[in-house]
């Protein structure tokens, strides 16, 4: 079932467009990689789908279009951010910071509570330092908390923006393989973008090609990595 | 479309816009003195005085971004200036101009050091303190062997006296009457010269070398520094400028009144945001903005002064004033500055070149030359 | 050392003032990266509709309450209708219209009030004296080491405080206190998790305003001479303690407030001749120039003052 669906997405910063329709789907229970260079309209891609940005076009989540809906619904609704670049909150302790990722949520303090836990035992080095000032960890933790962070509001579509950046490859194998669980046993859908294409392509239920604001090509993993011009001009490899 | 007018930069039409504005200028400028009531000389100089001040805060926030709001400290430095030599040492009082244009330049200079390591609304901060610590310090006990504290310095004018000689130009006299009775035109004339003496420092300021490095410092310091502007020195002298030139009027309003106190309007915090009410609502980065700001601020300052009496208030604006017994002028241009930031950031400057641009089109000269109506203003951006 | 005891009680008395002035330009600042050069004459706005409230016969308990909500929609309103449209287009615009706001309060209030210092006789006021929370009479003192401490001192100086732990309960233990820590923190991270910035700051700014109305009620009934320029100065008080504290710390702004105070206190009080009340506000300045050369940052605050 289609959970996540754009149809002609389009969206810029004042007179500049960066995306010029841009059709994909997300379907529940997917991790849908969206692969892109820098500046092929990535970033503006997350933030146009959780509205913190102005876009045309229609996003459909669940059946429901969300093109017109504030930030705060779009979360409450059930779709979370992972932001570009570690969008910790650097002065607020680490677990203030997890209960910030859930803000939006109306249920008792004793069941944030008990997620907050939950999701320490995944993450137990965040567990140790959860009276540190996030701006005090290393990347790689950094980038754990702003997942569970977005984990705290109970998402059921997970997006994650360019979560390897600047981490070291063992680290960002580590993160990426919390993903793949979460997905596994959590049942979270996931839209990642990426540069870094062999790790992401692992994991990927479908893939995406996005250049200067357009797809240029989908397919699952393998049909595509079996596509020469493809594999060599976008993959590397 | 709508029939436009073309013009061309540097051709006949250009010229003849220019000559007959210039000589529009030169009429007023000649008929206010010679023709025009007393009472309208009075406010054009109190005007003029006004623009120098403004003038010299447009320097610097309209072309290196720095607020200030301590305008009138310099202001004031300019009055007790002229008034300290002029009282305790006897000093004729034209003299005292030059240097009080010193002194203001090296206080200037002195308050631009933290200027230039802090920016922005920290700057603000920082002027605005020195601007009540000026009042405060020329009251200070220490101090008052050379003020004489809150009750102020008198008889800090020119002397009028029957020697002084009189001038006539075909049968006129645009000086007025140097022997006393009226000395109005004469005061009227010493301001034109100020404004004009401070419109060109500007302007030299502006179309030089160092004016293009300022507005590269405005719109992005970092880039400016990369292209060699040496930030602290250019800051620092367009700063003591700035002071130095707010300082000349302070100076005349001292010769032109006669006494001085610390406690008058334009030493105090309140003369600061004066000057930058004329300076916006005229328009901040555009030379002649502080002209048309410091006439329309004078006149409707002038116009409303008496409407704290209801019955003096037109009927039309009636019910919006007539609740209070407070003159209106001080609330008016509190909302006009508002309002301007909303609708026309760049003042009346700004909404008189979108107005032309919408009737004109002025075709402009090759590169490296100017164009007529575009000439004085400011990039976009402020 | 009684009279040591007595000017520093003092001197904490008058900085608890400059303090809650200072937390609201901090929240301010923190929340939306302004400084609200508005704060001052919003706060007397505020205190002379408690003075309305006395003249109408509310008690002064409730008066100030009122006052306070006033400057709560004083200063949610000024966010929301001037500041938030305002500051897409550039700082120096909304600098000008804080700028714009304190010329039109001022004005305002002597449109209203008269330009006299109240309460005045000639206004036809029936209160013979500002309203004043705590007890003020000259007797109104006890004796602790030989320092007489009046009851009005010591009672500003617990309000601060209460006010204090208030806030400090507020930001850490409840849900818009994380949310103005969050959009403080990071803006665009604080949308993604849902939080509502527009409302965020909105209340921020109401808070600092009603904050800043209880200070000016305090301060006016301290002071003998309430008139439209009594928050000049206090503001400049302020802004010295905030940029000593450090812009974004609100335990700064009140470690800020209370030292200013202090050394003001004891400034005109050991060096009387130098100081006196004419040059306390230059005290104030000097402070405000010292930190900014020594420490932009302040003494609690993270180093985000923009140097150039």
């Amino acid at each position: 079932m289609t959970l996540l669906r754009t149809q002609g997405l389009t969206a810029g910063y004042g007179p500049l467009t960066v995306l010029e329709g841009i059709d994909i789907e997300v379907n529940e229970g997917e991790i849908v990689v969206m692969l892109g260079a820098n500046g092929a309209g990535k970033t503006t891609t997350m933030r146009a789908i959780s509205g913190v940005m102005p876009r045309q076009g229609i996003i459909e989540y669940e059946g429901r279009a969300i093109q017109k809906a504030s930030p705060d619904a779009i979360v409450r609704g059930g779709i979370a951010q992972v932001p570009q670049g570690r969008g910790t909150f650097p002065e607020l302790s680490v677990a203030d910071n997890m209960r910030a990722g859930a803000y939006v949520r109306r249920d008792s303090a004793a069941s944030v509570q008990a997620d907050l836990e939950k999701w320490f035992e995944v993450f137990p080095r965040l567990a140790e330092r959860h009276a540190q000032r996030a701006g005090s960890l290393s990347g790689g933790e950094q980038q754990m908390l702003a997942i569970a962070r977005a984990l705290m509001s109970r998402p059921k579509l997970l997006l994650c923006d360019e979560p390897s950046m600047g981490l070291a490859p063992l680290i960002t194998q580590e993160l990426f393989h919390v993903i793949e669980r979460l997905n596994r046993d959590e049942g979270l859908s996931v839209l990642l973008v990426e540069q870094n294409a062999n790790l992401a392509m692992h994991m990927a239920s479908r893939v995406y090609l996005l250049e200067t604001g357009r797809i240029v090509a989908s397919g699952s993993a393998a049909e595509l990595g079996a596509d020469d011009t493809i594999r060599k001009a976008y993959l590397g490899f | 479309m709508s029939a436009r007018i073309i013009i061309k930069s540097g051709g006949r039409a250009s010229w003849a816009i220019r000559a007959a504005a210039a000589a529009a200028v030169v009429a007023l400028l000649l008929w206010i003195p010679t023709r025009g009531s007393d009472s309208l000389i009075d406010t054009c100089t109190t005007a003029a005085m006004l623009m120098a001040a403004a003038m010299s805060l447009n320097l610097l926030l309209g072309y290196t971004g720095q607020i200030s709001l301590g305008h009138s400290a310099f202001f004031g430095i300019g009055v007790y200036t002229t008034a300290i030599a002029v009282t305790r040492w006897g000093w004729s009082p034209f003299v005292t101009l030059p240097v009080a244009f010193a002194v203001a330049f090296v206080v200037g200079l002195l308050v631009s050091l933290p200027a230039l390591r802090i920016k922005g609304v920290y700057l603000a901060l920082v002027t605005l303190a020195l601007g009540l610590v000026f009042p405060a310090f020329i009251k200070w006990p220490k101090i008052e062997w050379l003020t004489n504290g809150s009750r102020g310095l008198d008889q800090t004018g020119f002397k009028f006296s029957k020697d002084n000689p009189t001038y006539e130009l075909f049968g006129w006299n645009p000086w007025g009457n140097l022997r006393g009775q009226n000395v109005k035109p004469f005061y009227f004339w010493v301001g034109v010269l100020m404004v004009v003496f401070v419109y060109l420092v500007c302007r030299g300021v502006v179309k030089s070398r160092v004016g293009r490095s300022l507005v590269a410092i405005r719109d992005n310091s970092t880039a400016a520094a990369v292209m060699g502007v040496n930030l602290a020195v250019t800051k620092g002298i367009v700063f003591g400028l700035s002071a130095a030139m707010c300082a000349l009027p302070g100076s005349l309003s001292a010769i032109r009144t006669g006494t001085v106190t610390p406690d008058s309007a334009l030493l105090t915090v309140a003369g600061s945001i004066t000057f930058l009410v004329i300076m916006v609502v005229g328009g901040s980065g555009s030379l002649w903005g502080p002209v048309m700001g410091a006439i329309v601020y004078q006149f409707i300052i002038e116009r409303t002064g008496d409407w704290s009496d209801p019955d003096k208030i037109p009927g039309a604006v009636r019910p919006l004033f007539s609740w209070s017994d407070v003159a209106p002028g001080g609330g008016i241009f509190a909302m006009a500055l508002i309002l301007l930031m909303f609708f026309a950031p760049f003042g009346i400057v700004g909404l008189w070149h979108k107005l032309v641009a919408k009737v004109v089109t002025v075709v402009p000269k090759p590169a490296g030359t100017t164009s007529l109506v575009r000439e004085e203003t400011a990039p976009a951006e402020s | 050392m009684a009279l040591f005891l007595q000017r520093l009680v003092d001197g904490l008395a008058e900085g608890s003032i400059y303090a809650l002035l200072a937390l609201g330009l901090v929240i301010i600042y923190r929340g939306t990266g302004h400084l609200n050069f508005a704060q001052g004459e919003m706060a007397l706005f505020s205190t002379y509709t408690v003075y309305q409230f006395g003249e109408w016969g509310v008690p002064i308990g409730i008066a100030v309450l009122l006052g306070m909500c006033v400057g709560f929609v004083l200063g949610a309103a000024t966010e929301v209708v001037l500041v938030r449209p305002i500051s897409k287009k550039s700082p120096f615009a909304v600098f000008i219209v804080t700028i714009g706001m304190f010329q039109l309060l001022n004005w305002l209030d002597g449109a209203i009030w008269g330009g006299q210092q109240l309460p005045s006789t000639a206004m036809g006021s029936k209160q013979v004296k500002f309203p004043s929370l705590f007890p003020s009479n000259p007797d109104d003192y006890f004796t602790v080491f030989g320092a007489a401490i009046t009851w009005r001192s010591f009672c500003i100086l617990a309000l601060v405080l209460v006010i204090g732990a208030v806030l400090y309960l507020l930001f850490n233990y409840t849900k818009l206190g994380l949310a103005m820590r969050a959009v403080a923190s990071n803006s665009e991270s604080a949308k993604l998790v849902g939080i509502r910035t527009s409302t965020v700051l909105m209340f921020s700014w109401g808070i600092a305003a009603a904050i800043g109305a209880l200070g000016g009620v305090v301060f006016a009934g301290l002071t003998t001479n309430v008139n439209q320029s009594l928050m000049f100065q206090v503001f400049i008080y302020a802004s010295a303690a905030a940029t000593l504290g450090g812009f974004d710390s609100p335990g700064g702004a009140v470690v800020g407030g209370l030292s200013i105070g202090v050394i003001q206190n004891l400034a005109a009080g050991y060096a009387d001749e130098w100081v006196g009340q004419e040059m306390k506000v230059g005290v104030a300045f000097l402070v405000i120039l010292a930190v900014l050369l020594l420490r932009p940052s302040g003494l609690f605050g993270t180093s985000k003052v923009e140097r150039v």
